[in-house]
């Protein structure tokens, strides 16, 4: 019943933004590109009825030809729980911040931009997070060279010339 | 009249340092002895958890997950494996549910029971630490006689429990449920109805419901501020929603309120256990799960109600042996976002209080 209501907010929320809505494991799953995403996020947070007003999550996620920033939102006044992809393009990822939706977002983004190297555009202050600042590279990419920088080097150099 | 006004100065505190609560370090900028700002500077623990996980099967990131909130591990097993459950699909036997939620309970007990310990220490009661300690040692017990550990305990199977408690588990179980009342009544004595611990607390580092709600705080410090929210109640998971209990809810949005939450908490814990054990069933503990755990296709995001706040796991599986991605969501990394907000303004001294009432556990804040 609830999730019916839902669901009609968020049919209507992807067609606004150029979305796509999927489901998985019960939960609903709106695919949009970056540039809407704060029209996508400020939609979800002002559902009558059901508002997603709670920034539950935000994570990166690197799918291998492009980058992805999931917003899991939920909200603290009723069990309604949604979830927001935007993608983008891998070589250079770049996004609005969330922060001027909710300020729980900052520590979030600061995340997925050490780990993936995603720019939040209007960010209060974008710097690593858990690596020292002059750290190269975004681990969690999958691109991302695990070995030790000694062992790298010579990857990279095999890599190179072949 | 002109205000005089002194030198900006920096201070540094930890990575080591006993109110510290593991490696976290604060850049704290003061004016005289006023806080202006305060720069949290983390990563001193970060392990590269989400990294390691994409390169181990389902089962063997189960030991990860003990060191993320080392102090409560059996919840951290049961987020990640509920998680991979619901991806896989897995109906597990009613005993491993009981079993888990008599666990998760105790570690609840545990976590709490550090945390007022700790609060307490920071506050400088010495005595008052040695209580809460005192009793955790029989929940440490309990762990040691069934998984054969004491903190990190991997309890939890994908499909199950590892192992069924001994015989001797349950009368240990039995009487420390009883003697509980007599603890929280001793921990009242000796720190919360003390006017000391009160003074330092009291009206210190105000969270209001507002700021709670847009910083995405969750947990005891959520409902400390007036919010009735629980994940065991908003979205039972597993089989809470069997169980008589009440969510604690206080208004006071300040540290004390934030640390007596525990107390309640853990009254509302044994009442879970209590019913737990009368009705827990006979039978297997382990479901039949293939030997290789191959989830299909998909995504799935689950969350628990963790002693500290929700604790949630993100799995992108491509059907392999291995996760894609897998994400956790810690709880006391995102609350930990309140502490330049809220202790902006008072004292030195407050900044641990504020800092202690969190209850971060650095394993779970650095991943």
């Amino acid at each position: 019943m609830e999730n019916k209501v839902l669901s009609r907010y968020v049919d209507e929320l992807a067609s606004r933004v150029n979305g796509v809505v999927e489901e998985s494991f019960g939960v609903l799953v709106l695919k949009v590109q970056a540039t809407y995403i704060i029209e996508a996020l400020t939609g979800a947070k002002n559902f009558p009825d059901v508002p997603c007003d709670f920034l539950h999550d935000l994570c990166g996620v690197d799918s291998g030809d492009h980058i992805e920033v999931v917003y899991q939102l939920s909200s603290l006044h009723g069990p309604q729980l949604m979830r927001v992809k935007a993608t983008m393009d891998h070589e250079n990822p770049v996004i609005d911040s969330a922060t001027r939706i909710w300020e729980g977002a900052n520590y979030l983004e600061r995340e997925a931009y050490d780990m993936f190297g995603i720019k939040f555009k209007g960010h209060p202050n974008l710097k690593r997070i858990y690596m020292w600042d002059d750290f190269e590279g975004y681990p969690l990419r999958k691109d991302y060279v695990t070995e030790p920088i000694e062992v790298r080097n010579v990857v990279r150099t095999r890599i190179e010339g072949e | 009249m002109s205000i005089e006004k002194t030198e900006e100065l920096i201070l540094n505190m930890g990575p080591q340092h006993p109110s510290m609560h593991g490696l976290f370090r604060m850049v704290v900028h003061l004016a005289g002895e006023t806080v202006t700002n305060i720069e949290p500077k983390l990563g001193y623990l970060h392990r590269g958890m989400e990294k390691l996980a994409e390169s181990r099967t389902y089962s063997q990131f189960i030991p990860y997950t003990d060191r993320l909130d080392y102090l409560a591990s059996p919840h951290n097993n049961w987020a990640y494996v509920q998680t991979v459950e619901k991806l896989m699909g897995v109906e597990i036997p009613e005993r491993a549910e009981y079993l888990r939620v008599i666990f998760g309970e105790l570690a609840r007990i545990a976590s709490h029971q550090v945390c007022i310990a700790s609060t307490a220490l920071d506050m400088a009661g010495w005595s008052a630490w040695s209580y809460a300690f005192r009793d955790r040692e029989r929940i440490c017990d309990m762990y040691e006689m069934t998984a054969g550990s004491r903190l990190t305990v991997n309890i939890m199977r994908i499909g199950g429990m590892s192992a069924e408690p001994p015989e001797e588990f349950w009368p240990a179980l039995q009487s420390f449920l009883d003697d509980t009342p007599e603890m929280l009544e001793e921990y009242y004595g000796i720190f919360f109805g003390n006017e000391i611990a009160m003074g330092r607390l009291k009206n210190v580092g105000i969270l209001t419901k507002e700021m709670a709600e847009n910083l995405s705080i969750t947990g005891p410090v959520l409902r400390a501020s007036g919010v009735d929210y629980d994940v065991r109640k908003a979205e039972p998971y597993s089989i809470y929603e069997r169980f008589d209990f009440d969510v604690p809810v206080r208004t006071g949005c300040d540290s004390y309120d934030r640390t007596i939450i525990r107390m309640d908490e853990i009254v509302e814990s044994i009442k879970i256990i209590k019913q737990a054990v009368r009705d827990i069933p006979g039978g297997p503990i382990m479901a039949k799960v293939p030997k290789v755990i191959k989830p299909p296709v998909g995504e799935v995001y689950h969350r628990v109600e963790n002693p500290k706040g929700e604790l949630g796991f993100y799995i992108v599986s491509d059907g392999t042996t291995k996760p894609t991605r897998l994400r956790i969501r810690p709880a006391t990394f995102i609350n930990l976002q309140m502490l330049p907000i809220v202790a902006k303004g008072w004292k030195i001294q407050d900044v641990v209080a504020i800092f202690a009432t969190l209850d971060a556990v650095l394993g779970e804040v650095d991943k």
